[in-house]
């Protein structure tokens, strides 16, 4: 070969071979994506931290509930640089006597609380500083995506520099729109602090919450650094911020229908009852009025109106689109903070139980009814000009109407039809002093099971008995007595002994179901008892309109869980010495699921004022309630008690 | 007949070759960092997990510990799991060796194990990192003690969410150690975790593994590391023949008339148990103890600058030193380490 190049061709190969070698000597690794990741989230919390402030508190209460609360640092987002912050409810549960915040140059500055979101558990601080406050920059909430990173930034751990938590959004519009979830590491350590996009951009304010709709600051706090945590995006608060800083408080939204229906996942929107001069009635909505669109999204399940209403306030005027019949409306509604407690409007009548429609079997003195000439044996054929098709139909009907609004009621007596017209009252506070039978007709049919039986259902070990009168058909609807015992005792066959004479009369059947633990209740057994429940509707043929429950101390305090749990199918309880339960959440009275309190209270009780307090309370949140003492230490009714008692079973279904 | 194979034809093989290599590292270049398989790979085999006394009443038997030797220095959090004359160490490669306590630091709660091997994978101290707030870190341990036999030990990973001293206020952390700490974005806070490794995104060491502890200001629990460059000169001590207990093969003089607890007015509690833990458990009235400030419940760490793990090595231990001496003791009262000096007997009985 010519020798073309000053090398040798051994050589030249060798320089070749250490082109490679030469060229890589001292070269950095390429920035993997792994660090690239890392410089982009020490960025961000760069840029963020600067506008998560320290908050400290001083005195309060050591302890809410049974949560025994740290006491250290917590932290708050800085949203106006006059010194307005964002924080967690949660760091203000103990309501402590003064709040620090540190300022931007170091300092420690006292800061008061200017207003409350009772709907997000959030609170807004003004810090008493001349110091200018960097302000958090916002990400645009439709930007959000399931998936991209999310930083939770606190300052909580070190007074210098803020606490991280990496990870990433989980789901976007939990808690009936209110919130972003995350999995990055939400506690006590970043609870009012922000979470931030991989710029830095804030997406929320961090706080502890509960999806199954329990409201305390403390609800959710049990799940700490589980992989699940919330934020509430900064942008549903913008526009409510200048209400807010000038000491109003926000509130969540309500509208004033009950919906018919159990199943939220599966009945459409249909209204069952309007509160009077609530929004939905201000707007002309009606009972029977199927919702289309509200507040910008087309619903066709209760669920999705939950979402759409849910992150709404008090004061919001939203949209609200509904057919009745053929015609569809669009009407407006503002949102309102709280609604009356609901009274039920009163006609005056017991009806009949064997025939439809309607035949009253009783008239209240003074009532309504008999002040527009309503008498007993008069068939109502029409309510204000529509058809009277059930005492339901009309108990329904009647409590969608205003107290004190004129009716027409059309009457069928001895073959003439007589238009009366009757102003409507409220509920008698009296029980009737006696009343005439229920049916007219023995009644007809095989004898099928009767006497005590057991109710076993294969998926509890709660065991359950139950009595049906030696009348018992099941072509007659039942009422059904529900006895919650006390621990360690078991009185069924007293309870049968007291009550047989009455279930054969009034038509009433008696279930008995047990603990698990012969010596207590669990509050979980509520369900195992509303199980036993359904298994008597389905095996016996039940009134719907007489449903009780019974109960003396615990059983009765489980007796009012159920009651206040299971609103759809119980009417009535009978606590005997025993308080509403702190722990019951009291929903408000309800057009459509009536629930009326007999309330049985021994004269020696030591808990009689915490009783009373307790009825006190329902009967301003206007529930029927009725009270009766004993002498008797153990609540035992003498035999006019008793029979009162039955007769208030009796007019449970009164119109 | 064949040709003979010239100078030419070898140059151009040669040249062939050479022109290949610098086509294919034309198409190489830039080197590619080391991706997470890789890193773990590289620090598994550096791992230990841990077996010793326990298993009773929800205290784990096991925790983690890593190799900071060639020739088998492990280390681990001090902790009851060593409490016993039995520990048992497990490589990542499976295999099994009984281990020694050659020394700790309670201080810093850490713990040297030695066992019997050589040529070892560990981590070379001199090559460890620091870290700040958002760093990416990994942690090794065998959490759960879900890891057994030749099982490698569980990676978790997370970032490091704050740099704090562990010292806030008394009785916030119930831990002796009052330096900096890592607090991670991880859920290392687990059974068995700690003395595992906390290491970068490169596998590079940064840190140990804390044990379960509660952030009494925040009600929550902790998930921390100790960095290893606060460990460092207590490892190097130890290492070094430091707060070592005294050992059956060294030999030194016994004086006539040693220190024994009955002297000093000290009980300790029943040693029923292999190596009982030195706790005091009644102080006699009058006696050299209770002047100088001893208590009940008081834990014995060192007796000079030996560790008395036990009941039986706090005797041994001082029986070493003559009655006239002073003893110097570090005791352990709830989270706080103290140092208490016992007078030498002023005129020593003939």
């Amino acid at each position: 070969m010519k020798q073309l190049l000053p090398l040798s061709p051994r050589a030249l190969s060798l320089v070749l071979l250490l082109i490679p070698a030469a060229l890589t000597w001292g070269q950095q690794p390429e920035p993997s994506l792994d660090n690239l990741e890392q410089q982009a989230f020490k960025h961000a919390v760069a840029v963020a931290s600067p506008s998560i402030v320290r908050i400290e508190t001083i005195g309060g209460l050591e302890k809410v509930g049974q949560l025994l609360l740290g006491d250290g640092p917590t932290s708050g987002v800085v949203v106006s640089a006059d010194g307005y912050i964002l924080s967690s409810a949660f760091n203000f549960v103990r309501q402590p006597t003064s709040i620090l915040v540190t300022t931007p140059s170091g300092k420690r500055a006292a800061a008061k609380i200017v207003a409350r979101d009772h709907s997000r558990m959030l609170v807004l601080l003004k810090v008493n500083s001349q110091e200018s406050f960097p302000v958090v920059p916002l990400a645009p909430r439709e930007e959000l995506q399931v998936g991209q990173w999310a930083i939770a930034i606190g300052r909580t751990l070190s007074p210098e520099t803020a606490n991280v938590s990496v990870g990433i959004i989980s789901a976007t519009n939990r808690i009936w729109g209110k919130a972003i979830q995350t999995d990055s590491k939400i506690s006590p350590v970043n609870y009012g602090g922000a979470l931030v996009d991989i710029e830095g951009r804030a997406t929320g304010i961090l706080v502890p919450l509960s999806p199954h709709g329990q409201s305390s600051e403390l609800a959710g706090t049990e799940w700490y650094d589980s992989g699940i945590g919330f934020a509430i995006p900064i942008s549903d608060l913008l526009p409510h911020l200048e209400k807010m800083k000038q000491g109003t408080d926000l509130h969540a939204g309500l509208l004033g229908v009950t919906l018919k229906g159990t199943d939220i996942y599966a009945d459409p929107p249909e209204i069952a009852a309007v509160q009077p001069k609530s929004p939905a009635y201000e707007a002309g909505l009606q009972a029977g009025d199927r919702i289309i669109q509200i507040a910008g999204s087309t619903v066709v399940r209760h669920a999705q109106l939950k979402h759409a209403l849910g992150p709404h306030y008090a004061g919001d005027q939203i949209t609200i689109v509904y057919r009745r019949g053929e015609d569809q409306t669009e009407v407006q509604a503002t949102l309102t903070d709280k609604l009356e407690p609901y009274e039920h409007p009163f006609l005056g009548v017991l009806p009949m139980r064997d025939s439809e429609p309607v035949t009253v079997r009783f008239v209240y003195p003074g009532s309504p009814a008999e002040a527009g000439g309503i008498q007993p044996g008069d068939r109502i054929t029409r309510l204000n000009d529509e058809p009277a098709v059930s005492a339901e139909d009309l108990r329904v009907r009647i409590a969608n109407l205003e107290i004190a609004s004129e009716v027409t009621i059309e009457v069928l007596r001895s073959g003439a039809m007589h238009k009366l017209t009757i102003t409507l009252g409220t509920f008698p506070s009296e029980i009737p002093a006696s009343l005439p039978p229920s049916r007219g007709s023995p009644p007809a049919g095989e004898a099928t099971v009767t006497g005590k039986v057991e109710i076993k259902l294969p998926e509890e070990k709660n065991s359950c008995d139950a009595y049906l009168p030696e009348n018992y058909r099941d072509a007659i609807p039942h009422g059904l007595l529900v006895w919650l015992h006390e621990p360690g005792t078991n009185e069924f066959d007293k309870l049968i002994t007291a009550w047989k004479a009455t279930c054969e009369r009034d038509n009433l059947l008696l279930l008995g179901p047990r603990s698990a633990d012969p010596d207590k209740w669990d509050p979980t057994e509520v369900d195992v008892v509303r199980a036993m429940i359904d298994e008597a509707i389905r095996s016996y043929n039940i009134d719907p309109a007489r449903i009780v429950i019974q109960g003396r101390s615990a059983g009765g305090a489980i007796g009012y869980l159920t009651a206040f749990t299971h609103r759809d199918i119980i009417r009535g309880i009978i606590p005997i010495d025993v308080a509403v339960p702190r722990r019951t959440t009291l929903k408000p009275n309800d057009p459509v699921e009536r629930l009326s309190i007999f309330s049985i209270i021994p004269a020696q009780s030591k808990i009689k004022p915490g009783i009373e307090a307790r009825l006190k309370q329902l009967e301003q949140m206007k529930y029927p309630v009725h009270k009766v003492e004993t002498a008797n230490a153990q609540g035992r009714l003498d035999a006019a008690g008793q029979q009162q008692l039955v007769r208030w079973i009796d007019s449970l279904d009164k119109i | 007949m064949a040709a003979p194979r010239t100078r030419r034809t070898d140059h151009r093989s040669w040249m062939r070759l050479g022109i290949c290599c610098a086509l294919v590292a034309g198409f190489s270049i830039p080197v590619p960092a080391a991706d997470l398989a890789s890193v773990t790979l590289k620090v598994q085999p550096k791992m230990v997990k841990v077996y010793g006394a326990g298993g009773l009443q929800g205290l784990e038997s096991y925790q983690s510990g890593f190799l900071v030797s060639a020739d088998g220095h492990i280390l681990t959090v001090w902790s009851y799991v060593l409490d016993t004359d039995f520990i048992t160490t497990i490589l990542n490669d499976g295999r099994r060796f009984q281990a020694e306590l050659v020394g700790a630091d309670p201080r810093l709660e850490i713990a040297i194990l030695k066992i019997d091997a050589e040529n070892l994978d560990f981590f070379d101290r001199s090559q460890d990192v620091e870290l700040d707030v958002s760093s990416r870190v990994l942690a090794f341990s065998n959490l759960f003690g879900v890891a057994t036999g030749d099982e490698a030990t569980s990676v978790l990973h997370g970032v490091v969410s704050a740099k704090t001293m562990l010292d806030a206020r008394r009785g916030v952390f119930k831990t002796p150690y009052r330096g900096p700490a890592y607090v991670l974005d991880a859920i290392t806070n687990n059974p068995g975790a700690a003395g595992g490794a906390l290491t970068d995104h490169q596998g590079q060491l940064a840190g140990i593994l804390g044990k379960e502890l509660r952030n009494s200001l925040t009600n929550t629990w902790l998930n921390y590391s100790i960095p290893i460059a606060q460990l460092n000169p207590a490892i190097d001590d130890i290492l070094a023949g430091k707060s070592r207990p005294r050992t059956d093969d060294e030999t030194a003089m016994r004086p006539d008339r040693p220190h024994t607890l009955s002297s000093l007015g000290l009980v300790m509690v029943p040693d029923v148990l292999a190596k009982t833990p030195p706790y005091i458990d009644a102080i006699r009235r009058e006696s050299a103890a209770e002047k100088n400030g001893l208590r009940p419940d008081d834990l014995v760490l060192f007796v000079g600058d030996r560790l008395v793990p036990s009941c039986e090595a706090l005797r041994n231990e001082l029986g070493f030193i003559d009655q006239i001496d002073e003893i110097r003791l570090v005791i352990q009262r709830g989270d706080e380490l103290l140092d208490i000096t016992l007078p030498g007997l002023k005129n020593a009985n003939p």
